[in-house]
């Protein structure tokens, strides 16, 4: 009845379903209809049950079965790798996942929720450009820059020279030594970034007036000379003292006139860089494109499809409903993942360029753009898993129970910044993002702690911009790795659980 | 006096169940409640082979019959078997059914075959191997030319079509069509009927459901009848047809002179009575419906009288259920 060059039927796995086989033609329609209708003439009197030739279990004779068993087994037998179990599994997730995305693709939603992300980072971004392209007028922190007797000669000037400042018959002679234009006693002795943060040891006398090179000493001008004030047996430097478990500076001790006029624009614009980097990374990157994306576009990925009658398309399918959970939600992350990857490697990129730094483009920065980056996936990894699950669980209160954790997690968001170690923050998404971003901060901006001791010194307020926006790792303090590992488990188990949360309560639910 | 239509008789259980292999699907004793309201009461059938026509005016739980064969919907009681296993939890005997929902709602951004080819890689077909059988499935239910149009271009018919198409994209062994005939014109209401025929003529087992005697009757001989959750008839439809003939019968004439018409009616033996409710309309009373139609057009062309229309009052679905719920009552 069936002619013996047609295929052998599927394979048929325990659990009855067909395993297609690709090298062999998928049987047809056709094909079924002339079986079917072979059968109908040979066995009119056949009741209905017993006519299906296309199910598998009723082969017209025992030894066209036998073949075919042989036939089937061989074929299994040479299974291409491609057509495993595990490959049927990611055909199924790819689909779904891709269906996803194109669905996204399609809704106006969509693009007015990443639209609105980008006008808010491209808003930023400016407000960031004009503060870099702003100039900052140079204070002259220690008042050596003023002719305070009017004999044309800067403080500073007439001091290297042994002269009175206050006296204006007081200076140096003007043919052999001409006055100093005021600004060359300005910012002349700047902070120095390079120093082996390891010894606790920094900073460099760059205008002499420590060493006193070049300076005509006297008696009346801080003799004896100590270069060593701070007794670490370093002369002119800065000693500082760190607490190597909160890696916080705590004291600053420095030899005479050592970095005692910093150059207040190159000062203010790395706090300025930095606070932006900290501060947008934590309440842009890791808290508000965090939540409103997954808010917007997550809450919606298996509730719309159960509000619009469409969920039983996929549902239908053999494929269980605690995949399709997964699955959807791998479609939402392919799409948020690479949309926050490039914002915030775009930010990075275009904020390294106009950064403060000695060469073209800033590259320290990048560990923390990486951590931010870091926290940025996570955190909506696990608010778009908890949205969608509060999505599936309850179609009416879901909305309001997710804008009632948003306005939790911001209020968490900005405790954990106010008060790192506060332990209630720790209850929340937002919490451990912006610890992620702390942890890897570290590594960009190791000197923090000392500029942020340093601006205190100084009284520039710029402390402010440094401090607001930085803390050190708080979960276990002074190690920022397990720290950053500790985030980062703790943001997964919340996402699985909640994942699980989400596939048993839509495993139980009744699709009407 | 109604012979096997009550509920799961035991000569229907015979003549319905399978001879070697578990039935396709199994109800035991199947109550389905939405609150306090009941959607199937105490329903028990057993289906392998062949098209089943499931019939019942809106609300009477076909749809609700089908969620629960599929895996919608939970039994509130008694035990629902696919292939012999419980649906809600397991998806693997989705794999040999197509099911088609009675929901108009279809993913309209996409076109036919990528709705059918994407829906296909469930299956866990690879994306050419998807492409193919899509195109196959779409062809056999004639949208072939329209495949790359986008589904919300599609006319009622197609959209019908479309879903059926879904639903064959496995070769399935049993499909099951929730009210796959609402709102289709008549030309797509004859292709979809084709299609099931051809279906049941390939050996599937179908089961189709309308609240339309008529459509189901083009369609199959088997039928279920459901009213108010309850499974009130099963069997053949000729069966319940003779027993209809043979109970009281309107036949509704509409005439200029409904008196002389009423007059001619009166000598045939199976006439009984004959009524005039309005102006121009003339009722007539038989036991036989079928002799009198026979004898109707003779009868109307001796009187000489001008019919302007025929009407079969008690040829819907409404009396049938009257008449089997009169007869069990």
């Amino acid at each position: 009845m069936i002619p013996n060059e047609e295929p052998p039927p599927p394979p048929v796995d325990s659990l009855g379903a067909q395993t297609p086989i690709s090298t062999s033609v998928p049987q047809s329609f056709e094909h079924q209809i002339q079986a079917a209708t072979d059968a109908q003439q040979a066995q009119m009197q056949a009741p209905p049950e017993q006519m299906p030739l296309g199910a598998p279990d009723a082969p017209p004779g025992a030894a066209v079965a036998q073949l075919q068993r042989i036939q089937a087994s061989a074929a299994q037998a040479f299974r291409p790798l491609t057509n495993t179990v595990w490959s049927k599994l990611d055909r199924k997730a790819t689909a779904v996942a891709e269906f996803t995305l194109r669905q996204y693709r399609t809704k106006n939603s969509t693009w007015v929720v990443l639209g609105i992300g980008v006008v808010f980072v491209a808003m930023v971004l400016m407000f960031y450009g004009e503060a870099m392209a702003t100039g900052f007028e140079s204070i002259d922190n220690d008042g050596d820059s003023e002719d305070w007797d009017g004999d044309g000669y800067p403080t500073g000037q007439e001091r290297k020279y042994n002269t009175n400042p206050w006296d204006g018959d007081s200076h140096p002679d003007p043919n052999l030594i001409p006055p100093d234009p005021p600004e060359k006693w300005i910012d002349e002795d700047d902070i120095d970034w390079d120093g082996d943060y390891s010894n606790w040891n920094q900073g460099h006398d760059d205008d002499g007036d420590c060493t006193g090179e070049g300076w005509v000493d006297s008696d009346s001008f801080e003799l004896p000379r100590n270069p060593d004030r701070n007794n670490d047996n370093i002369d002119c430097n800065v000693h500082y003292s760190m607490n190597s478990t909160t890696n916080t500076v705590y004291r600053i001790n420095s030899d005479p006139n050592v970095d005692e006029d910093p150059d207040d624009e190159i000062f203010l614009k790395e706090s300025l860089h930095r606070a932006f980097v900290l501060g947008f990374g934590k309440i842009g990157f890791g808290f508000l494109i965090g939540i409103f994306l997954p808010l917007f576009l997550a809450t919606g990925l298996v509730r719309d499809e159960i509000e619009n009658g469409t969920l039983h398309y996929i549902m239908g399918k053999p494929i269980a409903r605690a995949e399709i959970l997964a699955y959807r939600l791998l479609g939402y992350i392919a799409m948020v993942w690479p949309y926050s990857t490039v914002l915030i490697l775009l930010t990075g990129l275009i904020t390294g360029f106009l950064a403060p730094s000695e060469s073209v483009f800033r590259f320290h920065d990048m560990s923390a753009w990486l951590g931010i980056l870091l926290a940025s996936w996570l955190v909506m990894l696990a608010y778009g898993t908890i949205f969608c699950t509060l999505g599936v669980m309850s179609q009416k209160f879901g909305l309001w129970i997710a804008i009632g954790l948003g306005v939790w997690e911001f209020a968490m968001a900005m405790l954990s910044l106010a008060a790192p170690n506060f332990p209630l923050t720790w209850l929340s998404i937002s919490h451990w993002g912006i610890e992620i971003i702390n942890c890897t901060s570290i590594f960009a901006y190791p000197d923090q702690s000392y500029m942020i001791h340093m601006a205190g010194e100084i009284s520039w307020g710029s402390e402010i911009a440094l401090s607001g926006f930085y803390s050190p790792p708080s979960v276990v303090s002074g190690s920022p790795f397990i720290s950053l590992l500790i985030s980062i488990f703790v943001l997964l188990t919340v996402t699985i659980g909640s994942l699980f949360v989400g596939q048993s309560s839509l495993k139980n639910k009744e699709l009407n | 006096m109604i012979p096997d239509l009550s509920q799961m008789g035991e000569g229907n259980t015979q003549e319905w169940a399978p001879v070697n292999e578990a039935p396709h699907i199994m109800l035991e004793h199947v109550t389905k409640t939405y609150g306090s309201v009941i959607g199937l009461n105490d329903v028990s059938i057993a289906i392998k082979g062949g098209v089943t026509g499931i019939l019942g005016q809106n609300g009477a739980g076909k749809s609700t019959l089908f969620k629960l064969i599929v895996g919608r919907l939970r039994p509130s009681s008694g035990g629902v078997h696919l292939f012999g296993t419980n649906p809600f939890k397991n998806p693997a005997p989705y794999s040999r059914i197509g099911y088609v929902s009675e929901s108009e709602h279809l993913y309209d951004w996409m076109t036919g075959l990528d709705f059918v080819a994407t829906l296909a890689r469930l299956y866990g077909y690879t994306r050419d191997e998807a492409k193919e059988k899509a195109m196959h499935v779409l062809d056999f239910v004639g949208l072939s030319d329209v495949a790359n149009k986008e589904i919300g271009k599609y006319s009622k018919g197609m959209r019908q079509r479309v879903k059926i198409a879904h639903a064959l994209v496995n070769e399935p062994d049993l499909i099951i069509l929730d009210e796959p005939l609402a709102g289709c014109d008549p030309l797509a209401r004859t292709t979809i009927m084709n299609v099931v025929r051809e279906l049941g003529a390939m050996g599937k087992t179908v089961l189709v459901s309308s609240h339309i005697l008529s459509e189901i009757e083009r369609i199959t001989e088997q039928i279920i009848i459901l009213h108010n959750g309850r499974l009130l008839a099963l069997g053949n439809l000729h069966a319940i047809r003779e027993l209809l003939d043979q109970h009281p019968h309107r036949i509704l004439l509409r005439t200029d002179n409904p008196r002389k018409l009423g007059t001619a009616f009166l000598p045939h033996t199976d006439v009984y009575g004959v009524r005039f409710p309005q102006d121009h309309e003339l009722v007539v009373e038989t036991n036989n419906l079928s002799s009198v139609h026979q004898a109707l057009p003779k009868i109307c062309r001796e009187s000489g009288v001008r019919v302007t229309g025929i009407e079969n009052p008690d040829d819907n679905l409404e009396s049938l259920l009257g008449y089997l719920v009169e007869g069990r009552a």
